[in-house]
């Protein structure tokens, strides 16, 4: 029992960097109607540029995560007017071109990380932002400080987030877009300015989630992106694309489902067989379990 | 012939059909990369019937070809009509599923791979000349029927779907069955092409089918053009082959530079460089029935 109440609280911390993700995610489908699946790859990109500031200033933690967010930011809005240029060339909003396009900065990431940084091994963070030792111990039960961070600014996120599109008129903005760009272009809503802040405020999640899972896992590689963005389309495809309540729901079961797995099943079977709960899942409902809102 | 030119034909010759096999699902608007996994699994399928049973190479790739197609038939039957995005995540889900399952199977060499697959025809020439004759049979027969495919009602409805399926299913067209049609020949492709993408290199390791592989193969047909199959023959040769003129330190920045034209195309020239107009063109020309026009007939549409 105690086991399980441990990968529990593993996977509700893994859940939650989840859900950020799905979140981010799915704020830019929803407002900038793009699908962004190298998102994760733009987080961990930023998690190497905390790491070389970390390395270049002697691990100052303040200039680390300000450098890991402030590239998200810029790299989300960089990537902004390559998005708004395939969808104007195609005439109309088209999300599949903006995948393939999405892809492509994947690769680039991807393959700049493998050759740029450490030579192309995966780097470790110090102890002052990853430490793995215990603030909580009952028998088998352990909590770390980075479960702590991630479950507790999980919250804290997607609270405001959720109270952003709620309760601002931003947010009314956003969700005007999200159900209508048509109707919202009518009554005055600024399109291209909503949809930059939404590529803004992803930015912004993903360098939070970068710092979290540098705190979480306490190291990253080249190919980390490519694992997340898999699954991050796959919780956003499973729950119903565009649904950020469902994103929640799924995203914190996916990390549970990952935890439980992984303690009782050793060696990399574990990951198969969360894949294989996922393929199931997409294959009986591609169309996602809680509908799409798109 | 120089091992080098042998190496660059059989892996050029790969590359298109490894496009091809993604380019078909494509014309309904499916990015399948499925096609990816299924060369892995065929290619380690087809060795491991070679190395411990003793298979004949013939019997194997049919072998390669069958399990390609049946793997592809039956997540058809799930997928046949599914959104592009779902269709992505079955293929990188399977992906992922393949490789964990590879890894773990001793049978086949598990993270170490299969090394040492037996020369075709008992000595490296003969083994060569097979591979590319082989190759040269399936790139004509997989463009012959791709070409006829695209000027059938076929691929007219193919057309319909990618434009609007909504439409093309209020035309008449079947979605559901054409998808699941062009899926299973895509994956029965692509299995028959992993078999022999291993014994070019008379080995099977992992890291043969990662996302590199599928990178390749979008940049291919993108750039390429994604709406003719021409797309891929003419990029392919030329993708592979042009990095191997740079020096080293260039050539290991090679999936950069792909990713910058995937990118760069779609943002500059989102219809590739080949595209259906200038194939009717070409067509019209080479045929001799040149008109004046400005527009593509209904039917060439």
């Amino acid at each position: 029992m105690q086991e399980l109440i441990a990968q529990i609280i593993n996977g509700l911390s893994l859940g939650s960097i989840y859900v950020l993700l799905v979140t981010g995610f799915n704020l830019l489908l929803l407002v900038a109607m793009i699908i962004h699946f190298s998102y994760p790859q733009v987080v961990v990109f930023s998690m190497y540029i905390i790491w070389s500031v970390l390395q270049l200033t002697g691990n100052n933690l303040v200039l680390g995560i300000a450098a890991g967010v402030a590239s998200s930011v810029v790299l989300n809005l960089v990537s902004a007017p390559l998005f708004q240029k395939v969808m104007s060339k195609r005439g109309e909003v088209d999300i599949n071109a903006t995948m393939v396009l999405s892809m492509g900065i994947g690769m680039i990431i991807t393959d700049v990380l493998s050759h740029s940084f450490n030579e192309g091994l995966p780097v470790a963070f110090p102890d002052s932002l990853s430490s793995f030792a215990p603030i909580v111990r009952l028998g088998l039960i352990s909590v770390q400080v980075g479960q702590v961070w991630s479950l507790g600014v999980g919250i804290v996120v997607v609270s405001a987030i959720f109270l952003i599109l709620y309760k601002t008129r931003a947010g009314r903005a956003f969700r005007a877009i999200a159900e209508d760009p048509e109707g919202a272009r009518l009554v005055g809503i600024p399109i291209l300015r909503t949809g930059l802040y939404s590529y803004g405020l992803s930015g912004l999640l993903g360098g939070i989630i970068a710092v979290l899972l540098a705190m979480l896992l306490g190291s990253a590689s080249p190919g980390l992106g490519e694992q997340v963005a898999h699954k991050v389309l796959a919780v956003s495809i499973i729950a119903g694309l565009g649904n950020l309540a469902g994103g929640l729901v799924v995203g914190l079961l996916l990390g549970i489902l990952e935890a439980i797995v992984q303690g009782y099943i050793s060696g990399s079977w574990s990951n198969a067989i969360a894949f294989i709960v996922m393929l199931v899942v997409i294959l009986a409902k591609p169309k996602g379990l809680f509908g799409t809102r798109l | 012939m120089p091992l080098e030119l042998y190496y660059f034909l059989s892996i050029t010759a790969v590359n298109i059909l490894l496009s091809w096999a993604l380019y078909l699902p494509y014309r309904v608007a499916h990015l399948h990369f499925i096609t990816v996994a299924n060369m892995a699994i065929s290619g380690y399928a087809a060795a491991w019937l070679v190395m411990a049973l003793h298979v004949p190479f013939g019997c194997a790739l049919l072998v390669g070809f069958a399990l390609g197609g049946i793997i592809g038939f039956v997540v058809s039957l799930f997928i046949g009509d599914a959104p592009t995005f779902a269709v992505v995540i079955v293929g990188f889900t399977f992906i992922f599923i393949s490789r964990t399952v590879i890894e773990n199977l001793k049978a086949i060499g598990g993270a170490m791979g299969m090394f040492g697959l037996p020369n075709i025809g008992g000595n490296p020439d003969t083994h060569r000349l097979i591979i590319m004759v082989t190759l040269a049979a399936l790139l004509l027969i997989v463009g012959f029927l791709l070409h006829r495919f695209e000027h059938s009602s076929l691929g007219r409805a193919a057309s319909a779907v990618f434009m609007d399926k909504d439409l093309a299913a209020s035309l008449g067209v079947d979605i559901r069955r054409l998808g699941m049609l062009l899926q299973t020949v895509s994956c029965t492709i692509a299995g028959g092409t992993g078999v022999l993408y291993g014994f070019i290199y008379k080995s099977l390791h992992l890291d043969f089918f990662t996302f590199a592989l599928v990178g390749i193969a979008m940049t291919i047909i993108f750039v390429g053009g994604y709406a003719t199959q021409w797309g891929a023959v003419v990029l392919a040769p030329i993708l592979y082959g042009v990095p191997l003129l740079f020096p080293p330190a260039v050539q290991e920045w090679r999936i950069v530079i792909y990713g910058a034209a995937l990118v760069l195309v779609l943002v500059l020239k989102p219809e590739g460089f080949i595209t259906r107009r200038f194939v009717v063109s070409m067509e019209s020309f080479l045929s001799g029935t040149r008109k004046k026009r400005n527009t593509l007939s209904r039917e060439e549409i």
